[in-house]
Order: structure tokens, then C-alpha cells, then sequence
């Protein structure tokens, strides 16, 4: 209020200036008059202001739970989202990389002998029928597990093993079975496999390292436990059971299916180059689609190569 | 495969303190997954083994009133006057006299169990009141015939027995996963799975007779021609055949232990040979087949006894049991007389030597082939028996001849020929290990006596340094004790340098090295009571792979901040849809074993995959959508890399529900402002070798991008022709982006980052220019005014591009500029002085400053 008073009080006298114009000589009346205009117009603007924010009413209520203010666009959030099963993958990779273990990916078309041969199925050998693979007509292979990386890491890293160092490596890919799709089953599919080789690697540190691994997927402690199983490239083998965590509603008795592991076969190590008198090695592979579908609940694997956005949107 | 539990326990004895339950877990987690456990007994309550007293015909019917004696149990039910129990039965050989099966008021009809449930109740059938029923072996759940009530042995049983008891029912079924004992033949048989049941619970295995000593002879009474030749060892180690006289085949009138027996294990009663033969072969896992031995020599033209197992010749047929006529290939072994087929050895026999109701002579064979070679025969032909599925295990051929001998003593026949073709006898394999290898692999730290037993119990001979073991465990113990300072472990630790000698058991085909060994020592003992512990490891970074870190970068900028959906689709896409986006599919792998053609050719862009999502999304009302796929792709025309496969190549693909320039500000968003790649683009020129690489996209309509100077892929809109073919009637646009271009590239580096601390300036300008005129031309204009004004820093921002008509001769370009000075606040006459530089470019260039 004191300072609508003083402009008044300035507006006035500047009025009272204009009377002056009479007593000033003709050819300085009008920059006189120019100056006294602007100084009125500034004064009256800042009456206006000061008289305004004096108008200004009391602060307007927000609707809480409107998206927006009236006649304003409705902000929008990006809605943009990752792959469930990408998202699965980079959190693997992520705890297996801070575990010591590069990573690397594994290829979408492979050959016989990295599929079977360098993993000690000799040929013709019914275990072979069992991994139901596809192959090209010039006999290449779309990898049935992710397994088909381990004879190039072993030879990749065999250097640096006889250097005196070890090698631990995990492998994530895309894998692919000939069988029907349904519900639970789907031909392409991802893994993720992982090879440990050192002069000491033993099997209780393969039991070790995945159960840690778990523990740090599910963000607690877990029982681990084992069963008998068989593949040609382990030695011993077996398949690595969890108990189901209470993330995923586990309440203690419940057992899940992992993966499958082993100790890498002498003939897989020979093969690469390495003595597997000299050295031991474990490996293991599972499957992503897995972690996925429990993590979310889902009944059906076959949304993950759908590209149906109504699925995606809910990640 | 089903196992029995009753008959594990028959062969192993299992600790009264070890529970079923335990039982199982053990099995699961030492021998074999268990996929599913079959409780029988609660199918089988209340079911009593009866005597019927009196079988009346009833009038008009097919029916019987029967009167029976349930014994103590009738005192349970609706009993007559006479203290019986009435019950109406429609079976033709019911008769007083007899002893039946009786399934009481109450109980579930064990057919039915695990399915529909259905209860057996008191009813009134034709005015008299039944109650329960008399069952037949198909309502027991043994049969799918529906002949008549099934009769029991009066020997074997007693009225009022339980049936569950009689025969055995109160079992548990494991259904076992065959998978993970592909190597295991031995425990393909009841014997062998019970063997490792022992082991597992540390026990010493009673080897049944049969297992004692496998090297039996059978003297060849030669009183009959008979002559066996096997043509390749490869294909069929060991032949041995018995030819005896066949007693008289009728089956037994009763339901017999036997018939059960072979139920439990998935298996149906054929005649009385047969079950005995299949029971044997459920029980040592070594099939058995028998041939009509008269015209077995009829077939093979009547001169030469002689059995000649050979490989097929592409195409020579061969009726089999089943009716069906096989055409062999070279992989199928035959099994001929005198070279005319008779058995398509391993899978099934020929029609022509058929056992029937003339046969009066039998050959009884017990042979072992390549598993191979029966591996593909059952893939080609289809035959998955239980004979088959044994035989591709690789069944040893060291206890062919005592499993026929055994077949003979069972059946009481006297064989009047025997021949055992076993040119090669397989030699028991020896294994050297120790205890430090032993220890080392799993982490353990057992004894040498606790690796001993292990071995031993399930038929291992062991020796140590030469020494039977456990003389030589007796001697390490006695070299120990005198001294008495050592502490307990160390009766390990002292014999880790021991030579321990493994000699394997006939019966394991499967032991070949030292890891073979420690594996079962590690599994017998469990895997599950090694201690998990952690290798060592240095202090170095791990490292991941760069292109997997470019992916989860792309992943963050494409979904975190540019607002579009990840997807996955498959790798394999169809003929249809290359040629709908005018890629070649030549150029494509072929899947020849493909599921359908819908997933034939490796593909070789993301883009496709990704546009034939597209009208699905559109029809589940999507209309504003962008989504991508990072994958691997290939195609013929890449070649092979350094190891002679494939060369692939990581791909970004991007499908846009929007016009050109939607797309373009994604891209150079993506590549310049978020990755700080040196991007530059040129308009794909109809008919250019790149626009080739990128069929689908329109010429003129989209750009080739180029990352540091590399050809990286293209964006733009998608061909009009193209989106026909594929039913889109929407505008929408794609990318396809080689990463590995990308990842090459050298990131611009930002530096030298200055902020003024004047005020900022806020100019808008609008230019009217020739339709035609290109809008960087302008943009360019004023970005090279703005550089060159000393100590300034700005920014320009295209605000719009106005157009009143599609064919007005002008268009407004609008901006807007915002500039400061490093060193003070802009004047007024500054800023018109910069403005005033900018108009007169423009002006230059041709535009109107409006």
C-alpha cells in the first residue's frame, strides 16, 4: 500500500511538470513532452503491477486426481520398454560379471563339431538325436545350447591358463530345438552357458559359484541341491535344483530345476589344447526364458517371440 | 521308464528306518530324476479276492445272481440271510465255485482311479440288489479287453484277502527319466537299478544268481541243424540263440502275479513266452526274441539252418509282427535265414516266423547290436518298444548267453541246439585312479576305505597298490596305528599317492577313464554332501564383450529415452515374406528340417521380422507405436568366418508407425546426441546399389546413413508396394543398422565446455523460401553467422515449416536462436547488430525475412 501511495505521489508531481511545456522554448516542447510521456507511461505501469498483485486471489486448489490442468495437454510419460527376457539376460550377466566372469555371446549359426564333436559325442551317437537341432543344407547348425561356445573359449583362454591364470567365461545366447512350440516349449529360446578351468577347480567350488549366483539373483539365501545328470561333455554331471525363493511365493520344500552342470569332460579339455591333467574346468548352462517366466508368473513361453506390444507393456 | 518300488526292495534291502519318501529323494537325487511317483495302493482299497457260492442264471438276461463269500469280510456289508453277499454279474464265466475278484460297495473302481473316480455302490440291477461289482482285469486296470471277471489261482489266495496284498498293489511307482541314464544300460534293468539303490544306501549288493558269474556255458546238444553267422561284429557283437521244443502255449485262466508285474512296468500280457521273456528283459534290461523255428528254415529255402545277422540293402522289405510292411534302409540290421529276412534285428520280427498256435519248435534269441544303427532304425521306422528303447542304452553283450540260459531254466525247456556267436568277447575294463584325484575333482575329502566300500558294494573290484583292498586298507591302518600322533583325517590323507585299481563289472559298459570313477563316487555318496565352497580369484575387472554392451546402451536409449518397445521375434522367417520384402531368399541359410515353412530361411535383417508384426499390432489397436529388435542376422553373401562358419552380424532393427522425419530425429538422436557418432546421410537414390540392400524401403523416401564414413544401414519410408503385400494400410517407416559399423566408430569427444553467466537472448525468425528451396540450406546459413561471431555461444532450433498449400510456390521457415555472450550482457544494439549479420546471409541465400 505505501508503494501505491508513493507512485501516486510521483504521478502527481509529474503531472503538475506538464505545465512547464508553456515556458519552454517551441523547438523543446516536444523532446520534453517525449520524456514526461515515457516517465508517465513507466509510473503507470508500475501502479498497474503494484494494483494487480494486490487483485491476485487466494492460491487456486489443484485436482488430485486429475492427469492435468484444465484445457492443458496431458503430460506424457515415455513409454518405452526392454525385452522381459533382455532384461533377464543383462541381470545375469551383470551378477556373473562382478563374480569375475567376461562375458561374451554366443553365435546364431554354428557347425557340427562345435555342437557335438569338440563336446565329446562321438559320432552317431544317439545323444546327439536328443538336442533335436536344425541344420542348413550346407550341414551348419542353429546352436542347440549354448555349450557349442565352450571349445572356442578354451582355446581363446588357453594362454592365459597356461600363463598361470584361469579361465571363467559366461555365455549368453539364442538357442534353438526342433520341437513344436506350445505353451511350455518354444524352438528358439535363450541360455546362458558358463565355463571355470583351473589347476584346482573342483566340483564343490561349481556348486559354490552357482549357488552364489542364485543367492544373488534372488536377493537371498538359498538351499541348493543336485541330481543326476548326463551329459557327454561333464564328467561327473548333474542338474542343479534350487529351493524356490520366496520371491517367487516359495515357502520352503519346493524345488526348482535350474540348469545343468558338470565337470568338463578330459576329452573336451584335450580337444582344445589343454591337459586335463594339468587343469580342471566346470561348466553349467541354463535357461533365461526360465528366470523369466517365474519371475513374472507366465503361462505361456511363446509371448516372448510374439512382438504382441498388449504382452510388452506390461514390463 | 516305470520301476517298480516292491521289486527294488525285492533285490535291495532297504534299512526298515529308511521310509519310502526317503527312499525316493535318495533315488532322485544319487541315481536317476524322478519325474513322477504313482502311489498304487489307494487305488486299490477295499477290493477283496471272493469266493463265489452260488452263480444263478437270471431269467431274459445275461445276467448271474451271484451269492459270494467275501469271508471275514462280509460281516462289513449287506450280507443275506445266509451270511453272504449278493452281487450281480454279467460275465460269462462266472461260476459257483470260482475265486474272483470283488470290488466292495465303496470303493473305487481302480480303472477309473486318477480319472473319473467312479465309486462302486449297492444297486439294483433287473429288481435284485448288487452290491459292488466282480471285477475283470480291464476294470483292475490290467487289460483293455472286456471279456470277462478276472479268476484267481485258489493257491494263491484265500476269500477275504486283499487283493492289494495278494498281488502285490500296495507299491509305489517311480516314473523315472530315461534321459539321464542314456549311458546306463545296466540300470535298464530292475536288477541293475536295484544294484545302485544298494549303493546309494551304502549298502553291499546281493547279486541275484543270475549276476554271480555272467561266464555260463550252455552245452549245444547239436539235435538239430542250426547255424549262426554274424556278418559284422560292429553291427551285432554276440548272437546266442537256444532252439527247444514249445510246451503248450495256453495262457493261464487266472490273473497272475506275473500279468501284474508286467503292468506295473507299462507292459500288457501277450502269452505265457512272451510275458516270461519281457519279464526278464525288465529285469536284466536284455531283450528277448523268439522266432517259429520251422519256418524260420521254410523262409530261408528249407536246405540251410543258418541265421545270418547282416546290415539291410537300401529297400528290401519286410513284413513285421504288426502287420506293416518296412522298407530298410542301409542303417537297419536284419536278421535273416539264410539271407531272406526274418526280424528287423533289435525293433520287432517278421511276420514269417511268427510264433502261433502251429508252432511247434522255438528259437529263443539274446543278442546285442550297435546302437547306433538301432538309434537310427527306430527313428526311421518309428518303433519305440521297450525292447528298442533297452537296446539303444547299448545292452552289454557279456550277459546275453546267461539271460537266455535263465529263460530256459524258467520255462523248464531243455534246449535241443544252442549256438553263441560272441566273436570278440568284450574284456572287463581296469581303471587306475587315487584318492588325491578322487578328492581333488570333487572337493571331498573321503577315505580310501569309504571309496573302497562305494566301489565295492555295487560290483567294482578294487585293488590298492596291486593288493586286494581291503587286505591293503587292513595294512595302511596297521602302518598308522603303531605311532598314534596322527589325527584321524590323515589315514586319508596318508593313502592320497595310493594306486587304487578300478576293475569294472561286466554288466558297465559305460567305465572308460578315471573321471568315469569319481563320478560315481561323487554320486553315490552323494553331490549333495560336497561342501559348496569358492575358487580363488586375482584382482582383475572382468570384461564384457563390447558389442553386448553397445546393445544394452541401444537398450537404454531406444526404450529408456526414445520411447519404443523392445522386441523378439524368431531367427527363421519364411520364403513368403522375403519375397514380400524383396529380399532374396537364395541368399538366405536354408533350414531343411524347419517346422513349417513359416521358419525356413535364416534371416537376414531385423526389418522384416519386425514388419510382419506390424498389421497384427495394428489390429489389437496399436496406431502409434515404434518398436526394435537388436539380434544376430547372416546371409550367404557374408561368408565364412576364420573358423568356417557363418559370419554374423549384430543388427538394430526399427519399425515406426510414422512418417519419414519421425524416424530420422529417433536415428540421429540415437547416433549423434546419445552415442556422439559422426553421422552424414544421403538420400537413397532409386535404383543405387545401396537402395538394392534395403528392398523394402522407398527410394527417394529414405536415406543411407553413414557412421564415420562406413555405409551403416538405412532408414526411411517403408515401400508403398511392400506394405500392400503385407496388408498395412498405415504409413510406417523402418531402420536397419549394422552395429558392428558403430561400434568402430570413434565417439566425438565433447570438451572445452562453456556456460555463459550472462543473460541468454531469445530471437525468433521466420523466412518465407521457395517451396523447393532445402531447409538446411537456411539452417546451415545461420549456424555459420552464429560461428563466426566471437565469444558467443548460441543455439538454433527449428520451430516449423508452414506450407499453406500442397502446390504454393513458398513455404515459412521458422527458428528460433538463442544466443549470449561469454564476456557480458548483449546490448540492444549487439543483438540487433548479430541479428542484422544473420538477415543479410539469409537474404544472400534467397529467402524473405517475414
Amino acid at each position: 500500500m505505501l508503494e501505491l501511495e508513493q507512485w501516486k505521489k510521483e504521478l502527481k508531481q509529474l503531472n503538475q511538470q506538464y505545465a512547464k511545456i508553456r515556458e519552454l522554448p517551441p523547438e523543446e516542447r516536444s523532446e520534453f513532452g517525449r520524456k514526461l510521456n515515457a516517465q508517465k507511461q513507466q509510473i503507470l505501469a508500475k501502479i498497474k503491477a503494484v494494483q494487480l498483485d494486490d487483485a491476485e486471489p487466494a492460491v487456486e486448489p489443484i485436482d488430485i486426481s486429475a492427469p492435468c490442468a484444465p484445457n492443458e495437454p496431458i503430460p506424457r510419460i515415455a513409454r518405452g520398454t526392454r525385452h522381459p527376457l533382455m532384461v533377464e539376460l543383462q541381470n545375469v550377466m551383470q551378477i556373473y560379471q562382478e563374480m569375475g566372469f567376461d562375458v561374451m555371446e554366443s553365435r546364431q549359426l554354428d557347425d557340427e563339431f562345435h555342437m557335438f564333436e569338440s563336446l565329446n559325442f562321438p559320432p552317431g551317437h544317439p545323444a546327439r538325436d536328443g538336442y533335436d537341432t536344425f541344420r542348413t543344407e550346407e550341414g551348419f547348425i542353429p546352436p542347440a545350447h549354448t555349450s557349442t561356445m565352450q571349445h572356442r573359449i578354451l582355446k581363446r583362454y588357453r594362454a592365459h591358463l597356461e600363463e598361470g591364470g584361469q579361465i571363467s567365461v559366461v555365455v549368453p545366447g539364442r538357442v534353438f530345438r526342433n520341437e513344436d512350440a506350445d505353451a511350455t516349449h518354444e524352438h528358439t529360446f535363450y541360455q546362458c552357458e558358463g565355463v571355470f578351468v583351473s589347476k584346482d577347480a573342483t566340483m564343490g567350488q561349481m556348486l559354490g559359484v552357482l549357488k552364489h549366483f542364485f543367492e544373488a539373483y534372488y536377493g537371498q539365501q538359498l538351499r541348493i541341491k543336485t541330481q543326476p545328470g548326463y551329459f557327454p561333455f561333464t564328467e561327473p554331471s548333474c542338474e542343479l535344483l534350487i529351493e524356490k525363493p520366496a520371491a517367487l511365493g516359495g515357502k520352503g520344500g519346493d524345488w526348482l530345476e535350474m540348469l545343468g552342470c558338470g565337470m568338463i569332460h578330459p576329452n573336451v579339455l584335450k580337444m582344445a589344447g589343454i591337459d586335463p591333467k594339468e587343469h580342471h574346468g566346470f561348466a553349467w548352462g541354463g535357461g533365461i526364458d526360465r528366470l523369466a517366466m517365474l519371475k513374472y508368473g507366465l503361462v505361456d513361453v511363446r509371448y516372448f517371440e510374439s512382438a504382441k506390444l498388449s504382452f510388452l507393456e506390461e514390463f | 521308464m516305470k520301476i517298480s518300488l516292491n521289486k527294488i526292495k525285492q533285490y535291495a534291502k532297504i534299512p526298515p528306518e529308511v521310509s519310502d519318501q526317503a527312499l525316493v529323494d535318495l533315488i532322485g537325487s544319487r541315481l536317476v530324476e524322478v519325474e513322477e511317483v504313482i502311489d498304487l495302493a489307494p487305488a486299490y482299497q477295499n477290493i477283496f479276492i471272493v469266493k463265489v457260492m452260488k452263480a444263478a442264471p437270471i431269467e431274459g438276461t445275461h445276467l448271474h445272481l451271484c451269492e459270494i463269500d467275501a469271508g471275514a469280510q462280509n460281516a462289513n456289508f449287506d450280507q443275506l440271510e445266509n451270511g453272504l453277499v449278493q452281487v450281480v454279474c454279467g460275465a460269462p464265466n462266472v461260476r459257483a465255485g470260482m475265486l474272483a475278484v470283488w470290488i466292495a460297495p465303496g470303493a473305487i473302481v481302480p480303472e477309473t482311479y486318477g480319472g473319473e473316480n467312479f465309486k462302486i455302490g449297492a444297486r439294483k440291477l433287473c429288481g435284485y440288489m448288487s452290491n459292488g461289482m466282480l471285477a475283470g482285469a480291464d476294470e483292475l486296470g490290467f487289460s483293455d479287453e472286456h471279456k470277462a471277471i478276472a479268476e484267481i489261482d485258489p493257491s494263491e489266495a484265500r476269500p477275504g484277502d486283499s487283493f492289494a496284498e495278494v498281488f502285490g498293489l500296495n507299491d509305489i511307482i517311480l516314473d523315472v527319466e530315461n534321459k539321464s541314464l542314456t549311458h546306463r544300460p545296466d540300470c535298464f534293468g530292475l536288477i541293475g537299478f536295484a544294484r545302485e539303490v544298494a549303493g546309494i544306501l551304502g549298502q553291499k549288493f546281493d547279486e541275484p544268481e543270475i549276476y554271480r558269474s555272467l561266464e555260463v556255458k550252455l552245452q549245444n546238444p547239436e539235435k538239430l541243424k542250426l547255424a549262426v553267422k554274424i556278418e559284422d561284429t560292429k553291427l551285432c557283437p554276440r548272437y546266442s540263440c537256444a532252439v527247444f521244443d514249445l510246451q503248450e502255449q495256453k495262457p493261464s485262466k487266472y490273473l497272475t502275479k506275473q500279468v501284474i508285474f508286467l503292468n506295473k512296468a507299462g507292459m500288457r500280457a501277450i502269452s505265457p513266452m512272451v510275458d516270461l521273456t519281457n519279464i526278464l528283459m525288465l529285469e536284466t534290461g536284455q531283450p528277448l526274441h523268439a522266432f517259429d523255428y520251422d519256418k524260420l528254415v521254410t523262409v530261408g529255402g528249407g536246405s540251410n539252418a543258418q541265421i545270418i545277422v547282416r546290415a539291410a540293402e537300401e529297400g528290401e522289405r519286410l513284413q513285421l509282427l504288426d502287420g506293416k510292411t518296412i522298407e530298410c534302409t542301409p542303417d537297419d540290421i536284419l536278421i535273416t535265414s539264410d539271407n531272406v529276412p526274418v526280424a528287423l534285428a533289435g525293433a520287432m520280427g517278421g511276420k514269417n516266423t511268427e510264433i502261433d498256435a502251429s508252432t511247434k519248435r522255438v528259437v529263443l534269441e539274446s543278442a546285442t547290436f550297435s546302437l547306433y544303427h538301432l538309434r537310427k532304425t527306430q527313428m526311421a521306422h518309428g518303433i519305440f518298444s521297450e525292447a528298442i528303447t533297452r537296446f539303444t542304452k547299448g545292452q552289454p553283450a557279456a550277459q546275453a548267453l546267461a539271460v537266455l540260459k535263465a529263460a530256459l531254466d524258467e520255462m523248464g525247456a531243455k534246449a535241443i541246439a544252442v549256438i553263441d556267436e560272441y566273436p570278440q568277447p568284450e574284456p572287463k575294463i581296469t581303471v587306475e585312479t587315487d584318492l588325491k584325484a578322487i578328492n581333488g575333482l570333487l572337493g571331498t575329502e573321503y577315505s580310501l576305505k569309504i571309496v573302497v566300500d562305494t566301489l565295492e558294494n555295487v560290483g567294482f573290484e578294487v585293488k590298492i597298490d596291486g593288493k586286494m583292498a581291503s587286505k591293503a586298507i587292513q595294512d595302511l591302518s596297521d602302518e598308522f596305528a603303531p605311532q598314534n600322533t596322527v589325527p584321524p583325517q590323515s589315514e586319508a590323507r596318508g593313502s592320497q599317492k595310493a594306486e587304487i585299481e578300478v576293475l569294472s563289472p561286466l554288466w558297465r559298459t559305460d567305465i572308460h577313464i578315471e573321471e568315469d570313477i569319481i563320478e560315481e563316487v561323487g554320486r553315490l555318496l552323494g553331490y549333495d554332501n560336497i561342501v559348496p565352497d569358492l575358487p580363488k580369484r586375482p584382482f582383475l575387472e572382468a570384461k564384457i564383450d563390447p558389442i553386448l554392451k553397445l546393445k544394452d546402451q541401444l537398450r537404454n536409449i531406444l526404450s529408456d529415452k526414445l520411447d519404443m518397445h523392445e522386441v523378439l521375434t524368431y531367427s527363421f522367417v519364411s520364403r513368403r515374406l522375403l519375397q514380400q520384402v524383396e529380399q532374396n531368399p537364395e541368399e538366405s541359410y536354408k533350414i531343411i528340417n524347419s517346422i513349417s515353412p513359416e521358419l525356413q530361411c535364416f534371416r537376414q535383417q531385423i526389418v522384416p521380422s519386425l514388419l510382419s508384426k506390424v498389421r497384427e499390432n495394428l489390429k489389437a489397436g496399436y496406431h502409434d507405436f515404434a518398436f526394435y529388435e537388436l539380434n544376430q542376422v547372416t546371409s550367404r553373401k557374408l561368408g565364412l568366418s576364420d573358423d568356417g562358419v557363418p559370419e554374423m552380424q549384430d543388427h538394430l532393427g526399427i519399425v515406426m508407425l510414422a512418417d519419414f522425419y519421425h524416424l530420422k530425429a529417433k536415428v540421429l538422436e540415437m547416433l549423434k546426441a546419445e552415442l556422439g557418432v559422426k553421422v552424414e546421410y544421403n538420400v537413397l537414390a532409386p535404383g543405387s546399389k545401396i537402395a538394392q540392400e534395403y528392398p523394402y524401403l522407398e527410394p527417394g523416401r529414405a536415406i543411407e546413413v553413414r557412421v564415420n564414413g562406413c555405409s551403416a544401414g538405412a532408414c526411411g519410408e517403408v515401400e508403398k508396394s511392400v506394405r500392400r503385400s503385407l496388408k498395412i494400410t498405415e504409413m510406417i517407416t523402418a531402420a536397419e543398422l549394422n552395429l558392428p559399423i558403430i561400434l568402430d566408430a570413434p565417439i566425438i569427444k565433447k570438451h572445452d565446455i562453456v556456460v555463459s553467466r550472462y543473460p541468454a537472448v531469445e530471437r525468433d525468425l521466420t523466412l518465407r523460401v521457395g517451396a523447393d528451396a532445402p531447409f538446411g540450406r537456411f539452417y546451415e546459413r545461420i549456424n555459420q553467422v552464429m560461428q563466426a561471431e566471437p565469444e558467443t555461444i548460441f543455439k538454433l532450433e527449428p520451430l516449423s515449416i508452414y506450407q499453406a498449400e500442397a502446390d504454393s510456390a513458398t513455404k515459412n521457415l521458422s527458428f528460433r536462436l538463442k544466443f549470449s555472450d561469454l564476456r557480458k550482457t548483449l546490448a540492444p544494439d549487439e543483438i540487433s547488430g548479430i541479428m542484422e549479420r544473420i538477415i543479410k546471409e539469409i537474404r544472400l541465400a534467397g529467402a524473405e525475412v517475414i
